[in-house]
């Protein structure tokens, strides 16, 4: 009798368990699984492989689920799926950024060593490096250090930061004087010269590292020495916060993204910097920009330097430790990165990273900042400092900066503050 | 004849177990309820309170150190600070108009129909999502394209754009407005139901005594809504200490640190700088403040009607 009353019991926990087990036709992680599960960004970056994902399935039989989340629910969800180290997603985006915590935390499967993918020589070598852990090139965190290095996560949006402005309007512009003097020459009522992405924290400081770098400034030097209160980098930061901040609409200290290409879009701007979902998104966007084909998108101008340096934002593809299904995920990507899947990607809206793609005629009327993108890549963007302090820097980095352009500090303080919290943050983390 | 002496009848025992089967019984009832509250309350608590003593890897322990950084952070009180005015603007102002509304319509609006259609147009925003409201808060208020300002420019009102979100003296008030839009209909659905069950009798009696309808509020009204208006208060300082996605998108916690809550700087402690030690220490001190502070409440605004 007893045995009885638990009978239900019994069953019902053999169902929750046989239920938790990983999905595959199989039963084995290296065989063929019935689907692979997906993390990824809500928005334009994932807009074009949700449109190819289908095509995997009718040519293998693996169903591929994808699980969106808005930009910062991800990186949470990722860390604390990485944490826990559970294997609800096979593969999962990654914004670049996010690569040196995760290669620190040791929360990704080597995709070269254990899965084969190789360098394609189509491919920029500054895309692979930037899912290579630790880093290639640049300072190494000493977490890192002495490890070899692998190949982590795979371009899959080819993000670089760019320059646009209006062309039926004026030349483009060179240097950051000629930016500045073009502000100044075009900005009239209800139109703004400049568009500073100044909201708090990771907008500003993606808008600024890249002027930040063309006036030979940086945040760190090669031994992670901060260096953001030096002379060249405080003149990047007065540049932004009062020669930039003079010509752009009032409001700066709260514009994202989708403010600026909106402002761009209703004709009531002549330039900014640009990433490139924004110009699919908005601006070349017939159904809402009034500017399609009156913009022109180029890589970064020039600072005292004599460089212009964008900045990588690539989105990258990457295999949990967790996973089960390492393999069949590492195929996906090779199929999602081979040229034939890429040339589908790219029209229905991916940002690819293939030179060849890129460097294509027809595919560059369609698509008109693909020239600017490919010369942006062949000129080596810079990366943000390659350290898993990263988002906290950025963070004390955005505040202070935000803080200096809404005039409720001086360039001067807000960079000895954040200079002062960096210097602590790192030296606590064993920098 | 025996003196048989009565006795509450044996509680029949189905084994030599310490219970009894009515007992049993209640603890099998009890069971899911008390082992629910043990998962998602109790063990979470405990986990947070375990964290809170471990470094951020979770690997040692490191006493009280974690309470200690918290509390020695200079930003927990810029973000306090911010928290209380957040607070001291929205909460007033949501429990006045949300009275307002609930006594106006309580006293003016006799059509049932008319009811239904407000308790419908009050659940709306209340069923949104934060972040979606944060982001049509976003075309309010934006610079450049923002529909207030537009409005504002075209009524006369003022001539150039007014910064709402760039500026401390309007990036504050315009960040809470949209607490106050959305919660405010919250206040309104709960005193309204609160209004109708106050007996006619009593409303009708003090009329007729010659009662005016500030009378009938201060002296009867209010008395039947006082523990709703502590439920409010604490359902409201609780949110207020959760208030996160509509800030992050209209401000980002900027301009400086002008706006950054409670909950978004524990956001930024755990997710930015990774520290989950020093993050699960500020949320037992949360949990701590947030027990204080209902206890105070419930003392001001007793439960009992008099």
């Amino acid at each position: 009798m007893r045995r009885a009353q638990w009978a239900p019991a019994l069953v019902v926990a053999a169902l929750l368990i046989s239920a938790c087990q990983p999905s595959t036709t199989g039963g084995g992680g290296a065989q063929k699984p019935a689907k692979l599960t997906i993390a990824a960004v809500q928005g334009n970056e994932d807009a074009a492989l949700k449109a190819v994902a289908p095509l995997y399935e009718q040519k293998t039989g693996i169903k591929i689920e994808i699980v969106e989340f808005p930009y910062d629910q991800l990186f949470e969800k990722l860390v604390t799926t990485f944490k826990a180290n559970s294997p609800t997603y096979d593969l999962v985006m990654m914004d670049d950024p996010w690569m040196p915590k995760f290669g620190t935390d040791e929360s990704l499967q080597p995709l070269d060593s254990t899965y084969g993918i190789k360098r394609d020589s189509d491919i920029p070598d500054v895309v692979y490096d930037v899912g290579t852990w630790p880093p290639p090139r640049g300072p190494v965190p000493p977490k890192a250090k002495g490890k070899a290095a692998h190949l982590i996560g795979v371009t899959i949006v080819g993000n670089v930061e760019m320059f646009m402005y209006r062309s039926d309007m004026g030349p483009a512009p060179k240097t950051w004087d000629e930016v500045k003097a073009n502000a100044d020459k075009n900005k009239k009522a209800n139109f703004w010269g400049y568009v500073v992405r100044g909201k708090a924290t990771n907008p500003i400081v993606a808008d600024f590292l890249p002027i930040l770098w063309s006036f030979g400034g940086d945040v760190f030097d090669s031994n992670w020495n901060v260096t953001i209160d030096n002379a060249a980098s405080l003149k990047a930061v007065k540049f932004l916060v009062q020669d930039l901040k003079a010509a752009a609409p009032p409001g700066s200290e709260s514009i994202d993204a989708a403010d600026r290409s909106r402002l761009m879009a209703i004709g009531q701007a002549y330039q900014s910097t640009v990433w490139p979902g924004e110009i699919t998104e908005i601006v070349e966007n017939s159904t809402v920009s009034q500017v399609k084909g009156k913009v022109s998108y180029i890589p970064m101008p020039a600072g005292p330097s004599g460089k212009g340096i964008g900045m990588m934002g690539n989105w990258l593809l990457g295999v949990p430790k967790a996973s089960s299904n390492g393999q069949a995920a590492a195929d996906f990507i090779t199929w999602l990165t081979s040229s034939d899947t890429q040339k589908t990607y790219v029209d229905k809206g991916g940002i690819p990273a293939r030179k060849s793609i890129l460097n294509d005629a027809s595919l560059n009327q369609k698509n008109p900042y693909f020239a600017a993108l490919a010369k942006s890549l062949e000129a080596v963007p810079n990366w943000r400092p390659r350290t898993d302090q990263w988002n906290a820097v950025e963070t004390i980095l955005g505040t202070n900066l935000n803080a200096a352009l809404a005039g409720l500090a001086t360039p001067e303080d807000a960079v000895k503050k954040a200079a002062d919290q960096i210097r602590t943050l790192m030296k606590g983390a064993g920098y | 004849m025996a003196n048989v002496t009565a006795r509450p009848a044996p509680l029949s025992r189905a084994g030599a177990g310490r219970f009894t089967r009515q007992e049993r019984l209640a603890y099998t009832m009890l069971a899911p309820v008390l082992g629910t509250i043990l998962v998602i309350v109790t063990y979470p608590f405990l986990l947070a309170v375990l964290q809170s003593l471990q470094d951020s890897a979770g690997r040692e322990f490191v006493g009280p150190s974690n309470y200690v950084n918290a509390l020695a952070n200079p930003l927990l009180y810029e973000a306090l600070g911010a928290t209380g005015t957040y607070a001291a603007l929205v909460m007033p102002t949501e429990i006045l108009l949300g009275l307002g509304l609930a006594l106006l319509v309580h006293r003016t609006v006799r059509s049932s129909s008319v009811r239904a259609l407000l308790f419908v147009l009050a659940t709306i925003p209340l069923v949104l999502p934060p972040i979606a409201v944060g982001v049509i808060a976003r075309l309010i208020y934006a610079p450049g394209y923002g529909v207030l300002n537009y409005l504002l420019i075209g009524a006369g009102i003022v001539r150039d754009e007014i910064n709402w979100l760039g500026q401390p003296a309007t990036a504050m008030p315009a960040v809470a407005s949209v607490d106050v839009w959305q919660w405010t209909p919250f206040v309104y659905l709960v005193l309204f139901s609160g209004l109708l069950t106050v007996p006619r009798e009593e409303i009708e009696a003090a009329q007729v005594d010659g009662a005016s309808g500030w009378q009938q509020f201060w002296h009867i009204e209010l008395n039947y809504l006082r523990p709703l208006l502590l439920l409010i208060v604490f359902f409201r300082l609780a949110d207020v200490l959760r208030v996160f996605d509509h800030v992050f998108v209209l401000t980002g916690g900027g301009p400086g640190n002008t706006t950054q809550l409670l909950s978004l700087y524990l956001y930024r402690i755990e997710f930015k700088y990774f520290d989950s030690g020093q993050a699960a220490a500020l949320a037992v001190l949360v949990l701590v403040g947030v027990s204080i502070a209902y206890s105070l409440v419930t003392r001001a605004l007793p439960v009992e009607r008099r």
